[in-house]
């Protein structure tokens, strides 16, 4: 059970990376000039679906292949995702008691992410930080992270418990 | 799972500090391997892997998000008729005075041997994709190494210098853009001939250098390729803000980048001059040292 979810969970993150890669790429949809981080999102949203040391290897593995399609130093992404599930997977059951937790919820792993990532960045010689646009870089995909996170759990739930049913059948 | 210091540490925890760890380790052997290696290979394969996925999505996609980002821009695209049509009307004005300039740019650039950027072989490729985290500067496009693309070639659009070629594949490639920050271009100020290095700064104005500048910068000055690297004469940008030269001191001030980075669609990769060229070109060059500055030669294109 827990090995098809991983699986699966896998196949959500390389699907939100080709999303993010070309429907949220820059002059495509980024309304206000920013883009959702949908990887962290989905990250997040697996949560409810993985045992927190599961989602920690698929949000380690989701790091690693956005460190391998961007331009950042290799394992800076590993280190942030990972660090967001590992905050997700605490926060598991706060989601499931209380849905409406999940803005808040899904808003601040999105902004602890994110600045997550400057500062390695930064560490690693990037200067992300003096960048114009890294508080609303940082900010802005959270807001965005919101408003897609009813549509995201949605797919995942009908996802998640569809291949549930059918290995139960 | 086991105690340490009288509190128990669970599983989550122990595998959270280890890939933290594996990662940490992966981050330094890449910054010491300077992203190539082992790490390269990853990055070549695992692009190799995503450009379908990418093209497919694209292509299936392309219409429904022109759509959604056309009615996002609704009221963004009243302002830019305007301004396209007020554009119209300069350019009107000058084409005439720019056919007369045109006739002695040939002359002169056949007395300097120069070549024309226009002239040199470049490979069209689209835009199939951005890096996968909101911090990346860089564009995938659909052509590589099977068409004749090699790293550090210019890649350019209609309007100037896009970035260069950093990582390719057979049938893709990786731009990096000129908003970068790793990414330091050679240029001339086309008003004063004087040269010096412009660097990325994410999304703000990129920032220029002159170390040995005589003459003062002024808003609206053409910033150009100075031609060693990347070919001579692509438009980088326009200076941002008017700046002095003082003596002793390095002229410092920003460029807007000519390129509309965030409407990129189709790319011209030049592939008829790759950093080979530039060094038989620099060696060629070398008892006529007016033709590239050093400190330009040294960084331009670096990553």
């Amino acid at each position: 059970m827990s090995r098809s979810r991983v699986a699966l969970a896998v196949v959500v993150v390389v699907a939100a990376i080709v999303i993010q890669t070309t429907v949220f790429a820059q002059g495509r949809i980024q309304p206000l000039g920013f883009a959702p981080a949908l990887v962290t999102l989905v990250i997040v949203a697996l949560s409810v679906y993985l045992e927190p040391e599961y989602l920690l290897l698929v949000g380690f593995t989701a790091g690693i292949l956005v460190d391998l399609m961007g331009s950042s130093t290799l394992g800076l992404w590993a280190m942030t995702l990972t660090a967001v599930a590992y905050i997700a997977g605490r926060l598991k059951q706060t989601v499931v008691d209380r849905p409406l937790m999940l803005i808040f919820v899904v808003f601040g792993a999105t902004v602890f992410g994110q600045f997550l990532y400057v500062l390695l960045a930064t560490l690693f010689g990037h200067d992300t930080i003096s960048e114009p646009r890294v508080l609303g870089n940082v900010v802005m995909p959270a807001v965005w992270n919101v408003l897609l996170a009813v549509p995201v759990f949605w797919i995942l739930s009908k996802i998640f418990n569809r291949t549930t049913s059918r290995l139960a059948v | 799972m086991f105690s340490a210091s009288g509190r128990q540490i669970d599983r989550a925890t122990i595998i959270f500090l280890t890939l933290t760890a594996v990662a940490f380790i992966v981050a330094t052997y890449d910054v010491r391997s300077s992203g190539e290696g082992v790490a390269d290979t990853m990055r070549e394969g695992t692009q190799s892997l995503f450009t379908p996925l990418q093209s497919g999505v694209d292509f299936v996609t392309r219409p429904a998000v022109g759509f959604v980002d056309g009615i996002a821009n609704i009221a963004g695209l009243r302002d830019d008729n305007e301004r396209l049509a007020s554009r119209v009307r300069e350019l009107e004005a000058s084409a005439s005075e720019g056919e007369s300039l045109r006739e002695q740019v040939i002359q002169l650039e056949a007395i300097n041997g120069l070549t024309v950027p226009g002239e040199l072989a470049t490979v069209t490729a689209r835009i199939g994709g951005s890096g996968a985290s909101t911090f990346d500067n860089i564009r995938f496009i659909d052509k590589g190494s099977e068409d004749g693309i090699v790293a550090g070639q210019a890649v350019v659009d209609e309007d100037g210098l896009v970035g260069w070629v950093d990582l390719v594949s057979a049938k893709a490639s990786r731009i990096r853009l000129i908003i970068d920050p790793a990414v330091s271009v050679g240029v001339r100020i086309s008003r004063t001939n004087e040269t010096g290095i412009v660097t990325g700064h994410g999304d703000g104005p990129l920032r220029l250098e002159m170390f040995r500048a005589n003459e003062g910068v002024n808003v609206g000055d053409r910033v150009v390729t100075v031609g060693s690297r990347f070919p001579p004469g692509i438009a980088v940008g326009t200076i941002e803000a008017s700046a002095k030269a003082e003596v002793g001191f390095v002229l410092r001030t920003g460029v807007n980048p000519a390129v509309r980075l965030s409407q990129l669609d189709y790319v011209k990769v030049i592939v008829g001059w790759s950093p080979i060229d530039a060094q038989l070109q620099d060696e060629d060059a070398t008892p006529q040292t007016t033709v590239v500055p050093e400190t330009t030669s040294t960084t331009e294109g670096s990553g």
